[in-house]
């Protein structure tokens, strides 16, 4: 009962602060002029009455104040107290002030840094509506199905053994399509793929997301302008028409709304804007941007070259190449919806003309909600997120440890404070509130200037993140309700986790001793201390251990780094210019374009400072590989060997500076005979595919069509590395041998094609990226396509990127030049993320260093003012200067050893969680770690040294008579 | 004008609610019934009135409601609540006790002691 009433009296009080201030005000005020009318009653005048009632009233303010401290806002009050009271303390104290909020800040800036990051990256929700009824298409047989051809874009993590992915033929689609009673609806789509666009400026290269036609009313994405694709712009001869994303828009149409209902080339073919859509969608699958949308009918008259090349591939059930999205029903369970699909696909790849998987497989879906499938290419970043996020997270703890060494340090000059204040009756309960006060305030000071601090960072990181590339860091990163109430809840128990040990340490005083003048020289006093010095220097051997786990982890990650640039590629990667050509996608024909290439390369060659040019259909070490699986004449019929394949140009091997072994690199001849061959197999294809449609037993019929196609068309001539000699022709001269394109019991016919035969070996390079270890590798001559060119210059490569524009916008201006860059920063660009990792990791280290030296600094400083009489007394009686320096270094040596040895054991344990982001050296590698514990010895050193002479210093004359 | 005396500390909680067990009354009520009660013998600071009246209502012994005084001004009126009244009996018993143990060692002549 009492304690309601007091309760309802407080929160009244709370609630009404200000209304209360006039109450008291008013009552008052009618007691002054109540007395004030009485007086004048009996006989004064009327101002003389006044003032003698307000001097018979006493002090006004101070029993105003009494008042409001009596109903009962004392704690809001009396917090206001403690603020303005640590406020003069740590103005009094702005050295220990200043330290301990950048340490916080710094402590807790990274922190909220890298949570930002994590966030963007991997817990923000998909921009749909109802993200959470929407689920990912997976399928899993028990081994590899066989498809024609499969294409990803890197939607989801499939396994690289093919037997579980998410990319699926269109037949399947729309089989899923017409037989499920689970999905409200269903989408497909993929990419993001390049295209070329032209209409709006000069020609440049912008990536489209090619979609069905339900893919905006499935997800529920709204358009901000003009309309959504819908189903009849996928139909096979609408007119293509592309929605515009939002940033896209704003970019290269500067927002304009006369945007809408404008027409744009795209690779050379009419296509018309109708829409844009809202700038919260971003994009599906994290970390992938795209400019626009556009229909998969539309790709049929876009690319189809590129897309639909001789197979049909939106009817083909072999080629793979769609992801699937559907929404739930409203009650429908994922269980239900996966039996169901299960039955559906079993049926396609089970039961088709020829069968693509066999019933012991076991075939089968797996749907995943969306926002956990669709991992995109958080992948490679979250781990390495999550590695930061651990450095942080002891960063942190060394920021706490340290500014609990320093309050700690602070709290014995203050122990004659605490012990008059506890005296005078202060409660200990108060006092320690005081305090945490005071450690709140620093913390909410460093969370500000972290948050600060914090942005920066993000900023610093993206950079990093994005470096040499053009592509901007397709992560949403902006602070929402998650960061903000991490950066509170981690505030705050920074402030509770150093302030707390400290304060209630603190205010343990025997009064007594503590108040008399020196307290360290009664034993009550020495106790205390002791208590207090154990605590310190536990915190600072933490400090050390967890700096040395930094620097160890630092250490590794800069040492792989360091091994990644120090491989030899097996090319020469100096005064190298890069850049990307696609000619298809202005509309040039296989014989245009070689006669394209021909004539840049020759020009290229041809420019002052160039020595000499070539092309291939991918960038060396751009992450970028084609897998083929030709089978080996005299093997058995249904076995086939894996081996990277590329297509190259004329002088290929000569500009990159690769050394043939064996046999001779490409001719012209070569070029024209592969030419040839390539013509001959398109035609037996459209004839396999003619007769196909003609006859139920398409197979059959087919062969005698595609072996008259066929007939004169020379193997293609092919030059294979040391690896791929090494093992597949161990022990025999490879040149001449004769390579199938297919295993020989291809069901599509491709064992009649003539294959190919090896004319050269060259030496092995690395080519897909630095990690991988060299596999084997063969190359084709370049028939046809995008190319990227190489050129090998005498100086600066990029001084030659103005002449080599010049030259391609005179050949035609409608070809835009992409990815134009050095070979050196194409490295760069690939090892970006590790780059990040050593730039992060060591800047963390240094800090932790900076901050565990800091802290052993203070405990030092600390001992050698609590222990100036002890050293006088020491000096007075014979210790010379030099046993006084030792004696403090020892110390601090020791604390820093202990630490030492404590932090080597952890990094012992924890280093190997860092196995797959290393290169070239071992997780527990003994160098890394014993150069850690060095580094960190000679700064501990350092950190001693200065208080250790201050020791040195002490007179002891003066010492003993300042006590 | 008789002579005052200065009040001790602690005594005004105990004469505010005696002044109150007579009927609820605004502050400066209060101060002319506890000059009234007391024959004019207190002196009491007047502005000390106003802290004890809001501890003790937080202490909810008594209660206050907004009314018009007399001179007719809007005032806050003070009265007894139940644990007020029982306070007040348990404060006047301790009183006593108190006033008659001083007086009787007052009382004690030096050859006595």
């Amino acid at each position: 009962m009492k304690v309601l009433i007091r309760f309802r009296s407080f929160a009244s009080a709370l609630v009404h602060r200000s209304r209360l201030k006039n109450e008291i005000d008013e009552e008052l005020q009618a007691h002054i002029q109540d007395r004030a009318s009485d007086l004048e009653r009996s006989g004064l005048s009327r101002a003389e009455a006044g003032r003698r009632a307000r001097l018979e009233f006493g002090g006004y303010q101070k029993f105003k104040e009494e008042c409001r401290e009596a109903r009962g806002t004392r704690f809001i009050e009396s917090l206001l107290q403690d603020i303005r009271y640590a406020l003069r303390m740590l103005r009094k104290a702005p050295g220990f002030a200043a330290v301990a909020i950048l340490t916080l800040a710094l402590g807790i800036g990274a922190n909220t840094a890298i949570f930002s990051l994590i966030d963007g990256v991997m817990l923000r929700a998909l921009p749909v509506k109802d993200p959470q009824r929407l689920v990912l298409f997976n399928w899993k047989a028990n081994n590899a199905p066989k498809y024609h051809g499969y294409s990803h874009y890197g939607d989801c993590e499939g396994s690289s053994d093919g037997k579980t992915g998410c990319s699926f033929s269109v037949p399947v689609l729309n089989a899923f399509r017409a037989q499920t009673s689970t999905f409200a609806g269903l989408t497909a789509f993929l990419g993001p793929t390049q295209f070329n666009v032209s209409g709006s400026g000069p020609a440049a290269v912008a990536y489209g997301e090619i979609v069905s036609g339900d893919f905006f009313s499935a997800l529920g994405v709204r358009t901000i302008l003009g309309r959504p694709l819908g189903p009849a712009d996928d139909t096979p001869g609408a007119a293509p028409a592309i929605v515009l994303s939002y940033n896209y828009w704003q970019s290269e149409f500067g927002g304009e709304l006369s945007a809408v209902g404008k027409a744009v080339r795209i690779n050379n073919v009419a296509a018309e804007i109708v829409g844009v859509a809202s700038p919260r969608f971003t994009s599906l699958a994290p970390g992938k941007m795209e400019d626009f949308f556009v229909p998969i009918a539309a790709m049929g008259s876009l690319a189809e070259q590129e897309w639909f090349g001789a197979r049909q591939i939106a009817t083909d059930p072999y080629s793979w190449w769609v992801v699937i999205m559907g929404r739930l029903k409203p009650g429908a369970k994922i269980g239900q919806a996966q039996a169901e699909t299960t039955v559906i696909f079993r049926n396609e790849v089970l039961h088709g003309a020829s069968p693509m998987s066999a019933a012991a497989d076991d075939p089968r879906i797996t749907l995943e909600s969306a926002a956990e499938g669709l991992t995109g290419f958080r992948g490679r970043i979250s781990s390495l997120l999550w590695v930061m996020m651990v450095a942080v997270g002891a960063i942190l703890f060394i920021a706490c440890a340290n500014v609990a060494g320093l309050t700690l340090a602070r709290s014995s000059a203050r122990q004659k404070e605490m012990a008059v204040r506890l005296a005078l009756g202060a409660g200990r309960a108060r006092i320690v509130r005081q305090l945490l006060t005071e450690s709140l305030m620093l913390s909410i000071a460093g969370g500000a200037l972290g948050v600060l601090l914090a942005i920066w960072g993000v900023h610093a990181i993206t950079a990093l993140l994005t470096g040499g590339s053009s592509q901007s860091f397709g992560y949403v990163v902006a602070p929402d309700g998650r960061v903000l109430a991490f950066t509170v809840a981690v505030t705050v128990l920074t402030g509770l986790a150093f302030g707390l040990a400290p304060a209630l340490r603190g205010t343990r005083v025997n009064l007594t001793p503590a108040l008399k003048e020196n307290p360290s020289s009664l034993p009550g006093g020495a106790t205390c201390a002791g208590r207090r010095l154990r605590l310190g220097s536990a915190l600072v051997i933490v400090q050390v251990a967890l700096s040395i786990l930094v620097l160890a982890g630092a250490g590794l990650l800069v040492r792989t780094l360091r091994n990644l640039h120090d491989v030899n590629p097996g090319f020469d990667t100096h005064h190298v210019l890069l850049f990307g050509l696609n000619p298809t996608q202005a509309g040039y024909k296989e014989e245009q374009t070689a006669q394209l290439y021909r004539s840049l390369q020759a020009q290229f060659a041809g420019l002052p400072g160039v020595i000499s040019a070539s092309y291939s259909s991918d960038v060396p070490l751009s992450n970028s590989w084609t897998i083929t699986s030709p089978h080996l004449d005299g093997t058995p019929p249904n076995q086939s060997v894996q081996t990277e394949t590329r297509w190259i140009g004329p002088e290929f091997f000569s500009t990159m500076r690769i050394p043939m072994l064996a046999g001779r690199a490409f001719t012209a001849g070569d070029f024209a005979s592969a030419m040839a061959t390539d013509a001959a197999e398109t035609a037996a294809e459209q004839a396999w595919e003619r007769a196909e449609v003609a006859s139920p037993n398409g197979n059959a019929a087919a062969r005698p069509a595609v072996g008259a196609a066929l007939a004169h068309a020379a193997p293609v001539p092919i030059i294979i590395n040391e690896a791929f000699a090494k093992k597949y022709f161990p022990n025999e001269n490879p040149i001449g041998k004769h390579i199938g394109d297919y295993q020989a019991d291809d069901y599509t016919l491709g064992a009649l094609e003539p294959g190919s035969v090896v004319i050269g070996v060259c030496g092995n390079m690395k080519y897909r990226d630095l990690r991988r270890e060299i596999e084997p590798a063969m190359f084709e001559p370049f028939t046809g396509g995008g190319a990227h060119f190489e050129l090998r210059t005498a100086g600066d490569p990029a001084a030659l990127v103005a002449a080599v524009r010049s030259v391609v916008t005179h050949a035609d201006s409608n070809l835009p030049l992409f990815s134009v860059r050095t070979q050196t920063e194409q490295i760069d660009d690939i090892l970006v993320h590790e780059g990040m990792m050593a730039q992060l990791s060591s800047f963390f280290a240094v800090l932790a260093l900076v901050l565990a030296s800091v802290g052993l600094y203070g405990l030092l400083s600390y001992e050698v003012s609590r222990r100036t009489r002890e050293i006088g007394i020491r000096r007075a009686v014979g210790a010379q200067q030099g046993d006084v320096l030792r004696m403090v270094v020892r110390q601090g040596i020791v604390l820093a050893l202990i630490g030492a040895a404590a932090g080597i054991g952890a990094a012992i344990a924890v280093t190997r969680y860092l196995n797959s982001f290393l290169y070239g050296v071992h997780a527990d590698d003994p160098l890394t770690m014993i150069v850690a514990a060095v580094l960190l010895m000679l700064v501990a050193l350092a950190a001693c040294y200065i208080p250790a002479r201050r020791a040195m210093k002490i007179d002891p004359m003066a010492a003993l008579r300042f006590e | 004008m008789t002579e005052r005396a200065q009040i001790l500390p602690g005594t005004l909680d105990l004469l505010i609610l005696k002044a109150l067990s007579l009927g609820p009354l605004y502050g400066y009520g209060i101060l002319l019934r506890i000059e009234q009660i007391s024959q004019g013998a207190l002196l009491i600071e007047q502005g000390a009135l106003y802290p004890a009246l809001f501890r003790l209502v937080h202490q909810g012994l008594l209660k206050g409601r907004w009314g018009t005084s007399e001179n007719n001004r809007r005032t806050k009126f003070y009265g007894l609540t139940s644990a007020g009244r029982k306070r007040l009996r348990q404060e006047e018993e301790g009183w006593n006790r108190l006033a008659m143990a001083i007086a009787s060692a007052l009382k004690a002549r030096p050859e006595e002691a």
